[in-house]
């Protein structure tokens, strides 16, 4: 007889909060274990805002239940960045006692009672695109609205492999081993770039000048040199077909914890300069401090030698500089 | 027996002459791997990586070496600006902007070389973390408040600029302000 009180599998609950349900969609095209194995030998999805069946109060006391009589025993997957302005009403879970129960405080509860607490997605590793300014409703990650260690896993969207593989090795072997962003090593180890299969054209100066082009895409941008991803090995699609750069097209670090505000444009190597009514590229930066530095030389060197300090200077410290006639009226011009 | 005052110690001069050609091709390499072009002195990004590499570490080194000798022999007070050096900032740049003929005698080296040796002293550091965290991934515990890696990118770029930019400010004045002090960094005496 089966004790209903004990659930048989681990029991998880895949909240959305501000998302575009991209990483659910992503995680469904999982293979070997497949999102069917994952159901139905793995674990227990108790909770998916996406694909459950009810809805209204009935979904919301499965996340009572789950949370009363569950303590430590589920893990927690959150999508989507958490909104914080107006007390979190820019994204409501459901009704609690008439109440609108906002994403902030469904995070807030269910966090503090799960054994595991998953940010899948930049979005809720990270803020990434719905925490991008103007950010208008406050979104922020969900480590910043709890206190409690956050297993991250980002990617705009997810590899699936990458949430499955982090689900399985909490199930089977407890928490992975994280890099100093939370994300566990075994998907987010090594930098893209230097597990590029276009590593070589890179080394060889061989680069594509637009997107298309069969080459290395580091002078369009890629940002595979600073985000930390297995994408070149791992590929996507479930059937491991193909990634960004080999659809020949920059890789945007969506993985990063910059993304996407300090990754844009993502067709330049560096991102602009914001000021208030300025924006300017990293290149022209670079142009201008050439400039101005050039322009001080310049107009300090036509001083000098316009006031004869330089050839002071020359008839002073050169070899045989005494017979230099240095131009007595222009430095008497200059008191 | 005609004794000169050493301007230079064989000390200085030797850490010099490793960390300013070290220092020039960590611009050069890394202008090429910020924008591969010839125009840079490279063909290959990959000589320019390695180049990159064995020169940040020369200056490193070098680096490191000059703040043990300039602590043991006491010559950073000679460098680093002091209450003394603020004083003197506005006759410094009364003369520089020519708007006064009386150039001050220092006792080594005046306001503008002392602010302009300690802010390169200062954004060395800046370039050999951002650098290596963009080289390690072990290190980038140090640079997280910068919010990731591109940012990060940033900021090594935009110091590379400042010491570009200090470089060449610093190249100028040694070659027109006197030839005698340009002389001793290579023989030691004025």
């Amino acid at each position: 007889m089966v004790n209903k009180d004990v659930p048989a599998k681990p029991l998880i609950i895949w909240l959305g909060t501000n998302t575009c349900a991209g990483d659910m969609l992503s995680l469904l095209n999982a293979k070997d274990p497949g999102y069917q194995e994952l159901i139905s030998s793995i674990a227990e999805l108790r909770f998916d805002y996406l694909l459950g069946a009810s809805e209204g109060s009935d979904a919301i006391n499965v996340l009572d239940d789950l949370q009363k009589n569950h303590k430590a025993a589920y893990i927690l997957v959150v999508e989507g960045s958490i909104p914080t302005r107006s007390n979190g009403l820019y994204s409501v879970i459901g009704y609690r006692n008439g109440k609108a129960w906002t994403a902030l405080q469904a995070v807030r509860e269910l966090g503090a009672e799960a054994r595991y607490v998953v940010a899948a997605g930049t979005c809720a590793a990270f803020g990434g695109i719905y925490a991008a300014a103007p950010n208008p409703s406050k979104c922020v990650s969900l480590q910043a609205v709890l206190d409690r260690k956050v297993i991250n896993v980002p990617g705009c969207p997810i590899n699936p492999e990458w949430m499955m593989g982090t689900l399985n090795h909490l199930i089977q072997y407890g928490e992975p081993a994280l890099d100093d962003y939370s994300r566990p090593k075994l998907f987010y180890g090594e930098t893209i770039h230097n597990l590029c299969q276009r590593r070589d054209y890179f080394d060889n100066s061989i680069f594509a000048a637009k997107p298309g082009e069969p080459w290395c895409m580091y002078k369009i941008g890629c940002k595979g040199p600073v985000t930390y991803a297995d994408c070149p090995v791992r590929q996507w699609n479930g059937e491991h077909l193909s990634w960004p750069v080999k659809a020949n097209t920059p890789c945007i670090g969506c993985a990063s914890p910059e993304f996407s505000d300090g990754n844009v444009p993502f067709f330049e190597h560096l991102p602009d300069v914001k000021l208030p009514g300025i924006k300017v590229t990293a290149n022209r930066v670079g142009l201008w401090t050439g400039v101005v530095t050039a322009l001080g030389i310049g107009a300090h060197l036509m001083g000098s030698i316009l006031t004869g300090r330089l050839a002071e200077t020359l008839k002073k410290d050169l070899p045989g500089g005494s017979k230099l006639k240095i131009r007595p009226r222009l430095k008497k011009g200059h008191k | 027996m005609n004794w000169k005052k050493q301007r230079h110690s064989g000390t200085v001069r030797l850490l010099h002459w490793v960390y300013a050609p070290a220092v020039l091709a960590l611009i050069f390499s890394g202008l090429y791997i910020h924008s591969p072009s010839r125009a840079f002195g490279f063909k290959r990004m990959d000589s320019a990586r390695k180049t990159h590499a064995v020169a940040q570490f020369l200056l490193l080194n070098s680096y490191l070496a000059r703040i043990c000798y300039g602590i043991k022999d006491k010559n950073y007070k000679e460098i680093i600006p002091n209450r003394k050096t603020l004083k003197a900032i506005p006759e410094f740049l009364k003369y520089e902007f020519f708007l006064s003929e009386k150039k001050t005698k220092y006792p080594k080296y005046n306001p503008g070389q002392k602010i302009l040796i300690t802010s390169l002293a200062g954004l060395i550091p800046v370039q050999m973390i951002t650098g290596m965290t963009l080289y390690f991934k072990p290190l980038q515990r140090a640079v997280k408040a910068a919010g990731g890696l591109n940012p990060v990118r940033w900021l090594h770029y935009l110091a590379a600029l400042m010491m570009v930019s200090f470089i060449s400010v610093h190249l100028y004045f040694t070659l027109t302000n006197s030839l005698k002090k340009l002389k001793s960094i290579f023989t030691g005496y004025a």
